[in-house]
């Protein structure tokens, strides 16, 4: 029984960190029909960014928190006015997207091998280790920070969307861009404060999942996949289906390792995705854009 | 004679390598209801489309008060207070009817007036009203169109185009949305209407032009359009 309720938080606290990867991917992709393959690369650069910030002028992680969300913007704000923006959207812009967008990902990742070599690196602080009893079982104080931040950023993200002129017209654009520019709306601002967004919101994953697990230029690709699986087990562009789905997922992972060797959990996700694609094309709540 | 509100000038407009539109013109003063008619395909949409942005014209000009809108983007169009109801409402249909109401006071100059311009659309279309919190998907023909109007109204537009509003609505509801139209010609509205329904459209419009295959074919009043005999059996049947 303590097996299981240890289990079942730890569970908890993994979808937290999955939900916030995948908004970013489905945002974009619910917006721009882009399939932003560099998300991984961001997710290590904000790893690395906390890194810079926390090793060479002592910022906690959390305090870094603006900074790289910041600066993780602007990133996916360069990315879509430079590149993103020149190519064809949808069905027909498929290959190319991801093309481009796996290159800019291998630039990302080659640039911080240039910078920071192979080596893993970690992010410790002085509660980095510190553990609280929860449920009869000890909770890190870290891991339960970044499930509280988890939880703030969706409401946030369903917020901005829901509540503000700017979230209706990026929900809009989603919908049908003609119509957005008929009420002069201008399609490509939002087009790239989107991709602001959904690149921040990888970069704020990065950061988070560098207070926990170890990190090096390769970190991501794992990020990448599991985003994949939240976003289509959640359908795509729904908070909160994405967050529900990340859920899904942790358990799943989580408990698999009751019944599986260790090294084959990792494989648990896909298998996930394959069935649901198969079963359920629309994602387990069925396919809504952004409603 | 002063300037028309809204000139089209000898435009040309290509679909890839397809011409819809061979130097059509095209005039509409301020306070007029103007009607476009033709069959399917004439190039009635493309031309509400090249007014209002969404379709460049490859030769020609479009002035909106004097001054050429090429180059001025759609969104930007829409700011002048250039409005289009497009042919099949393109709602937003998993916005709420409010949702995409509030949107059509997206941009700057009128979003300060956005209160009074929903109690407005809401006391035109009160069935607006009762299904604010409503998916607009959800809503019937007839209501999506008074939610297509609405939207384009509270964009306070001086022009407002509308792109066969008729379309697959009962006939008491084909009614209705003329009697809006006329309402607001009352209250000083500037409109340019393309139908299909031909005979509705001259009972509300001042003028109308007959386009066909991209061309302006005839030109006149309602009622010299209703006499002419060549309408009377190409298009009203009789």
């Amino acid at each position: 029984m303590d097996r299981f309720v240890d289990l079942a938080v730890s569970a908890v606290l993994l979808a937290g960190l999955y939900a916030t990867m995948a908004y970013g991917l489905g945002l974009i992709y619910g917006v721009l029909r882009v399939v932003n393959l560099a998300h991984g690369g961001v997710i290590m650069a904000g790893a690395y960014l906390g890194w810079i910030l926390h090793g060479w002028l002592g910022l906690d992680p959390y305090l870094a928190i603006p900074l790289v969300v910041g600066v993780t913007f602007l990133l996916g704000v360069l990315t879509y006015r430079v590149l993103v923006r020149h190519l064809p959207r949808g069905a027909a812009g498929g290959p190319a997207s991801l093309l481009l967008l796996f290159g800019v990902w291998l630039v990302l990742r080659n640039a911080a091998y240039l910078l920071f070599s192979g080596n893993d690196q970690t992010i410790r602080t002085a509660y980095s280790t510190r553990a609280i009893p929860l449920l009869g079982s000890y909770v890190s104080v870290n891991r339960l920070a970044v499930l509280a931040i988890a939880v703030v950023t969706p409401a946030a993200l369903q917020l901005l969307l829901k509540r503000t002129y700017l979230g209706r017209a990026i929900r809009a654009v989603a919908q049908n861009a003609d119509s957005c520019t008929l009420v002069g709306i201008d399609v490509e601002r939002i087009y790239t404060i989107t991709f602001g967004l959904g690149t921040a919101l990888a970069g704020l994953a990065g950061l988070l999942s560098a207070t926990i697990f170890s990190f090096n230029p390769g970190f991501g690709s794992g990020e990448l996949l599991k985003s994949f699986v939240v976003v289509v087990l959640g359908g795509l562009g729904s908070v909160f289906g994405t967050g529900i789905a990340a859920l899904v997922l942790a358990v799943v992972e989580v408990f698999a390792i009751l019944v599986l060797p260790s090294y084959l959990t990792a494989a648990v996700g896909f298998v996930m995705l394959v069935l649901v694609l198969v079963f359920r094309p629309g994602g387990l709540f069925g396919q809504r854009v952004l409603g | 004679m002063s300037e028309p509100l809204l000139s089209v000038d000898a435009i040309d407009v290509f679909y890839g390598d397809i011409q819809v539109l061979y130097g059509l013109s095209l005039e509409v003063r301020e306070g007029e209801i103007v009607t476009l008619l033709g069959s399917n395909g004439a190039g009635k949409t493309t031309t509400l489309r090249a007014v209002s942005g969404l379709r460049r014209p490859r030769a020609g000009d479009i002035r909106f008060r004097g001054k050429s809108l090429v180059g001025l983007p759609a969104a930007g169009r829409a700011e002048l207070g250039i409005a289009l109801v497009p042919e099949g409402r393109d709602l937003w249909a998993q916005l709420t009817v409010r949702e995409n109401l509030d949107l059509g006071a997206y941009h700057p100059r009128v979003r300060a007036n956005a209160a009074r311009n929903l109690e407005r659309v809401f006391t035109m279309f009160p069935r607006l009203s009762e299904r604010s919190g409503q998916i607009a998907g959800s809503l019937s023909g007839g209501e999506q169109q008074m939610c297509a109007i609405g939207r384009a109204l509270m964009g306070e537009p001086v022009l407002l185009m509308l792109d066969e509003p008729s379309l697959g609505l009962a006939p008491i509801l084909v009614d209705q949305v003329m009697r809006t139209v006329s309402d607001l010609h009352a209250q000083g509205m500037t409109v340019l209407l393309v139908e299909q329904n031909l005979r509705k459209a001259l009972e509300v419009a001042q003028r109308g032009t007959v386009i066909e295959t991209g061309r302006v074919r005839l030109e006149g009043t309602s009622a010299e359009l209703s006499a002419n005999p060549e309408i009377r059996t190409a298009y009203l049947g009789l």
